[in-house]
């Protein structure tokens, strides 16, 4: 470990793997020109086995170049085949290690080291694509206990573990909001058809098959409305179990661990002062069931795919205070609230109404059974008076707890010396009604990670403040 | 206390003000940029030429356009101006700002993570600089300070930083 060391020779597949898709991606345009040149295509089929082979070439150069090493309080990367690059992390910056065992790397018995820190950027900073599990564990454990030996791990006198059953899985993944995405997902797929086969003029069939159909039967198109709907339900189902099942949690000392997958075996490890705030989100088809999701907010990347951010997907509401007392203590509070005055009320049922009015006025103008669409200010004023209902606050053992719901309930955890900055604005009604709306910033990967509340009474957001200034360390 | 925006807060509202000559940078500024905007009204005059578009639609656009500079150069920049507070004290950074939506906003001064001056070339020719401060979760600016407020500004907030270096 304190020596430069290479990954292992499977590296050199991803390497190439990455040159040649980052290639691909800039050529791709060209090279479907090309293709439709008759002329030219000859030439492509001869040039593309020569271009590999020199791509492989260039991955076993980068390979033998790529070397990691642990020296004092850094880990050390040097690569580089024409420019050569050298990347320093000091331990105390490094934010998260995640270790991932993707199918390939699995037949090899290996798994990929990613190492984040607060820099920006998209992708880790750092990333070991071939190690043996045992190398991957014992660097894991140098970077996140300050360069401690293995040995002095602490000691497994009592492993706080939470697993996620089957029965769980399986709930999650019915409930999953993913739906939405695998719709749209479904109609970009279905779009691109018509880029890939231009012939088949997809569109254009499924147009005069529709008015077909609507000349016939309205039912059919419900029935295909219902089975596009379906199938998203499914992809997305597929979606979670593929990325939760086994997911498990376990808290060793000052870090959290966390493993999941199906195919793809990820284990990540927060260090729990890395934590900035706790999520606690309640989904739409959860609440009822009395299931939350608990999310974390921190400084790494893994998170910006939504996955990575899970502390733990779905937990009964009453076994909360118990989770995060035993596995955050730090963010373990009361979770009880103070609501928001009745003025502040009108404004939650207006925004949430008057655009769906609008839409729906326009729906009944111009089309046919349109104003079915009124239904929606009437869902709009009832999502807005639970938006009312939900929204709170309070301010408990230096920590600051907001509450609101979009569509599913969101708890924010944060405390106080977590705050970045602190943010009180009042709009001209607000001004006269004596209210205001509070946000509050936190660090993160991700820029939007704040917290708001709308309407709160003008008082209590200068208590808040005034708190603040007095006490933040 | 009610503060002059006829906001009140608890705690006294910041009381410094930005420089006077922030309101001249911002005419011309605006005036910069809806010299810009201009185009807008006279691409839809050119494509209404070619395509024979209704005449009614470029002079809306030029209307709307000349409402919006107008308020943008001659009534903005005074209100701005007015409403623009800011103090910093060796806990934290305190600004009050908004034309229309009033927000306080407050950074700890253990939270900064580092300050720059910014001067592009229209504020340096009214010899203005802004202070930009950037936290682990964004960054604010304070707009239109003499250079040499701007510049102590810039070192004292360094200083007051770097006593706490406390990790994120």
């Amino acid at each position: 470990m304190y020596k430069p060391q290479r990954v292992h020779p499977l590296g050199i597949l991803f390497f190439t793997a990455r040159s040649v898709y980052s290639m691909g991606q800039a050529l791709l345009p060209l090279l479907l020109l090309a293709i439709a040149q008759p002329a030219i295509r000859k030439w492509i089929i001869v040039a593309i086995p020569l271009l590999l082979v020199l791509f492989i070439i260039y991955g076993v150069f980068y390979w033998l170049r790529y070397v990691f090493y642990v020296s004092g309080q850094e880990l050390r990367v040097e690569y580089g085949v024409m420019v050569r690059k050298k990347r320093y992390i000091p331990f105390e910056r490094i934010q998260t290690v995640q270790i991932t065992a993707g199918v390939l790397q699995r037949l090899f018995g290996l798994v990929k080291v990613q190492v984040e820190t607060a820099g920006g950027g998209k992708e880790a900073e750092f990333v070991l694509a071939a190690l043996p599990r045992k190398t991957a564990l014992e660097l894991q454990n140098i970077l996140q206990a300050g360069g401690k030996p293995l040995e002095a791990a602490p000691a497994e006198v009592d492993p706080i573990e939470y697993k996620l059953s089957i029965r769980s899985l399986l709930l999650l993944a019915s409930t999953s909001n993913g739906i939405g995405v695998a719709i749209s997902a479904l109609l970009v797929i279905l779009s691109q058809l018509d880029d890939f086969l231009p012939q088949l003029n997809v569109w254009v069939k499924i147009g005069t098959y529709a008015e077909h159909l609507a000349a016939a039967k309205v039912s059919l198109i419900i029935l295909a409305v219902f089975i596009l709907i379906l199938l998203a339900w499914l992809l997305s189902l597929v979606g979670t179990i593929i990325r939760f099942s086994g997911f498990q949690l376990r808290r060793e000392g000052d870090s959290i661990k966390i493993n999941r997958g199906l195919f793809e075996k990820q284990q990540l490890s927060i260090p729990l002062k890395r934590i900035q705030a706790v999520k606690v989100v309640e989904g739409l088809l959860r609440q009822p069931l009395g299931m939350v999701s608990v999310q974390v907010v921190s400084i790494s990347n893994t998170g910006v795919k939504g996955e990575g951010n899970v502390l733990f997907p779905l937990l009964p509401k009453a076994a909360l205070p118990e989770f995060l007392e035993k596995i955050a203590p730090e963010f373990s509070v009361p979770l009880a609230f103070e609501k928001l005055p009745r003025r502040a009320k009108r404004r939650y049922l207006l925004i949430n109404t008057i655009p769906a009015l609008i839409i729906a006025i326009l729906c009944s103008v111009f089309l046919p059974w349109g104003y079915v669409a009124f239904i929606l200010p009437l869902l709009g004023a009832w999502l807005g008076s639970r938006q009312y209902h939900d929204a709170g606050y309070q301010v408990e053992d230096n920590t600051l707890l907001l509450r609101s719901r979009v569509l599913g309930r969101v708890t924010m955890i944060v405390p106080r010396r977590r705050i970045q900055s602190l943010h009180v604005s009042r709009n001209p009604f607000q001004i006269r009604s004596g209210l205001s709306n509070l946000k509050v910033a936190i660090a993160s990967s991700n820029i939007a990670a704040t917290a708001h509340l709308k309407g709160m009474e003008k008082e209590k957001s200068n208590d808040i403040i005034n708190g603040f200034m007095i006490q933040h360390e | 206390m009610i503060g002059e925006n006829g906001v009140s807060f608890l705690r006294g509202n910041p009381e410094q003000r930005i420089d006077p000559r922030a309101v001249p940078y911002w005419r011309w500024s605006a005036a910069v940029s809806t010299g810009f905007l201009l185009l807008v009204p006279a691409g839809c005059y050119w494509a209404q030429q070619r395509w024979h578009w209704p005449t009614w639609i470029a002079f809306a656009l030029l209307g709307l356009t000349l409402a919006y500079a107008v308020y943008l150069i001659f009534i903005k920049p005074d209100i701005r101006w007015k409403t623009w507070r800011y103090d910093v004290s060796e806990q934290e950074i305190d600004l009050l700002h908004g034309v229309f939506i009033k927000t306080r906003t407050l950074i700890p001064m253990v939270r900064v993570q580092h300050v720059d001056t910014v001067q592009g070339p229209l504020l340096r020719h009214f010899g203005l600089s802004s202070v930009t401060v950037s936290t682990a979760a964004g960054s604010h600016e304070i707009p239109a300070l003499a250079d040499d407020v701007a510049e102590r500004l810039r070192d004292q907030i360094s200083v007051l930083a770097r006593v706490v270096d406390e990790d994120v």
